[in-house]
């Protein structure tokens, strides 16, 4: 029977002992001030224009017109020399100068010279993206036009102008890491009272075993929980999905105070707690980094348990995904939260033995 | 005769290969104070451990204030104080808040913090953090800690280990205040001078057996030579010891003969300590 008077006392004991380690109640208090200022200095939106300048000293008219559609900033320049000079200056990342006589080459049965200017920052795949655009441009300059018609369809929700910003991709990363400092700060507390003996005088104390798990428990959770919350309601972020983010985060504090609790029958001081719990972290935001970096998704991923919890996240935060969108991850959320947090315990109960 | 609140019946404890307490059998009376005296290793916390509830025996069993404590060890725990050897306190809480944290652990209504740091001698520090307390402090607020619930029973474990004389001495009051209260104590030490004088009864353990229990004066007696030591002067001018064994059937002959042939300077008797009994029958000494 678990004694809620004892539960009270342990939970303002634990509570008191967080915010008296000053790294710890920094890093709270800090960490929730520095996730909202990351999440408000980011772009609210993504500028997907691709810039290009252009030297073409013969351009029809038709050409210009053509190029000038939505997604592409064009920048007409006077000289080779101009537009190089452009392309150092960072006017636009990349330069194509196309010969004077290049519609004559065309007619003649020549192959004619582009010349294609880019910087050494330029990502590959964005030279890929303009390497095709130059081709696409030959092709309008020389008046042919591609063989092939395409359609597009849409599969999924259609983001065509409204894009995922991004500040909204990285609220995930955010809720991952908020959930495991606030954990580490309940492993630290964990251990130091281990390590201090002082659980071995409340363990002579009418208060069981049990009662110290469910004041952790709720400890752990709730710090996570609410802090997480916190940053969610802060940056408006709980305005889509609410219910859904609130059980997907829940569920993911529970998931990571077992993962605290596991860290806590390892560690020996709030040092080796931090060592193990970078350790744990990096593996825990491999998730969140797919949903920065869509490019990165592997089937792996799926092992990470905090997968789940991002997965969720991502998904109600930026499309507004509802139960039926996301039941399936709620669900191994939960049983892998279940399963951590028993599995914290009974490292836990035998480091206390 | 009291009634017996600690009963041990063949308590036995292994780590793995290595017995630690085999086979001890004893009983404590309400309001006694037993002195548990050994060497270091010798079994000393492992059995108050057992008799606590922290350990579970591996063999017999403990019983305290009428319970199986293996069984009921939270129904037993809610009637003692223990007091541990090593300091295990709230360090970043001042010493009023640990002491109100057990207090509100224990359920003690109208708990008077104040007063108990008095009693230890810690008024005035209450509001500090237990961090900037001297060894002393902390281990005067650790005994405090033990009283929170007025226990019946004390377990205290070498509570006055390596303090200065002003700390030892005030948790010896304390102890003597626990047993005009009606208390029971269960003291765990090495220091045989202290517990020569606290304890009712003491009880020797040595390498996980009891190989002593009974009153400091029943031990001396059954165990010490008292002796008499004189010094006399021998007609040349030198000093010289005699040495007198007292209780014995020739005792007054001898002393007369000291008194009528020799010039005695100084005289005074000595009786064996419990050190010495307690090398007497293990063969070696405390530590």
């Amino acid at each position: 029977m678990i004694n809620g008077r004892l539960i009270r006392t342990l939970v303002v004991k634990d509570v008191t002992l967080i915010f008296k380690n000053r790294f710890f109640a920094f890093i709270t208090v800090f960490g929730l001030v520095a996730y909202v200022a990351i999440y408000f200095l980011l772009p609210r939106s993504l500028n997907d224009t691709l810039a290009l300048g252009l030297y073409a000293p013969a351009v029809p008219d038709v050409l210009r017109e053509r190029l000038s559609g939505d997604g592409l900033d064009l920048t007409l320049v006077d000289s080779d020399a101009a537009l190089q000079a452009g392309v150092l200056a960072g006017d636009y990342p990349v330069g194509i100068a196309l010969p004077a006589d290049m519609l004559a080459q065309v007619q003649a049965g020549a192959k004619p010279q582009a010349q294609l200017y880019l910087t050494a920052e330029l990502p590959p795949e964005l030279k890929e993206a303009y390497t095709v655009l130059l081709e696409e441009i030959a092709f309008l300059v020389s008046g042919q036009v591609l063989t092939i018609e395409a359609t597009e369809t849409i599969l999924g929700p259609d983001l065509a102008g409204r894009q995922i910003a991004p500040r909204d991709r990285m609220l995930p990363l955010l809720a991952v890491i908020v959930l495991l400092m606030e954990t580490l700060a309940l492993a630290s507390l964990i251990s130091s009272e281990i390590e201090g003996r002082t659980l071995q005088a409340l363990l002579v104390t009418p208060m069981r075993v049990q009662d110290l798990f469910v004041s952790k428990g709720l400890v752990g959770v709730g710090l996570a929980f609410g802090q997480a919350m916190l940053i969610l309601i802060i940056t408006g972020g709980l305005s889509r999905a609410p219910v859904v983010l609130a059980a997907a985060l829940l569920l993911g504090a529970l998931l990571t105070t077992g993962i605290g609790f596991m860290l806590a029958s390892v560690a020996r001081d709030m040092m080796s707690v931090m060592a193990w719990g970078v350790v744990t972290l990096i593996v825990l935001i491999i998730p969140a980094l797919m949903v920065l970096l869509p490019g990165l998704a592997t089937t792996w991923i799926r092992l990470i348990p905090s997968y789940y919890l991002v997965d969720t996240v991502h998904r109600a935060l930026n499309f507004g995904a509802g139960w039926g969108a996301v039941w399936q991850n709620l669900l191994v959320l939960l049983a892998t939260a279940v399963a951590f947090f028993w599995l914290g315990m009974a490292a836990l109960r035998r480091k206390f033995q | 005769m009291a009634q017996a609140v600690i009963i041990a019946e063949e308590l036995t404890y292994h780590y793995g290969d290595l017995t630690a307490v085999n086979q001890v059998s004893f009983s404590v009376a309400e309001g006694e104070i037993l002195g548990f005296l050994g060497p270091n290793g010798a079994g000393k916390s492992t059995t108050v451990k057992m008799l606590t509830g922290q350990l579970q025996p591996k063999g017999g069993r403990a019983i305290v204030l009428g319970q199986d404590v293996a069984r009921r060890a939270k129904r037993v725990q809610a009637e003692i104080g223990v007091c541990f050897e090593i300091t295990n306190l709230y360090e970043q809480m001042s010493g009023a808040d640990n002491l109100k944290l057990f207090a509100r652990l224990f359920g003690v209504r109208d708990f008077d913090v104040d007063a108990l740091l008095k009693r230890v001698g810690l008024d005035g520090r209450g509001q500090d953090r237990v961090e900037t307390y001297s060894k002393g402090m902390k281990q005067r607020l650790m005994v405090a800690r033990a009283l929170v619930n007025r226990p019946r029973i004390l377990f205290l474990d070498e509570p006055t280990e390596g303090l200065d004389p002003a700390s030892a001495q005030a948790i010896r009051s304390v102890i003597l205040e626990e047993r005009a209260r009606g208390a029971t104590v269960f003291l765990t030490t090495h220091d045989m001078v202290e517990a020569d004088k606290l304890s009712d009864r003491v009880a020797f353990i040595d390498r996980g057996e009891i190989v002593a229990l009974d009153t400091p004066r029943k031990l001396k007696q059954q165990y010490g030579k008292r002796l008499l030591h004189a010094e006399v002067e021998l007609p040349d001018g030198r000093l010289v010891l005699r040495q007198v064994v007292l209780d014995q059937v020739d005792t007054s002959q001898a002393m007369a003969r000291l008194f009528s042939e020799e010039r005695v300077i100084t005289i005074h008797s000595e009786e064996a300590t419990l050190e010495d009994i307690f090398i007497q029958i293990t063969g070696r000494g405390l530590t």
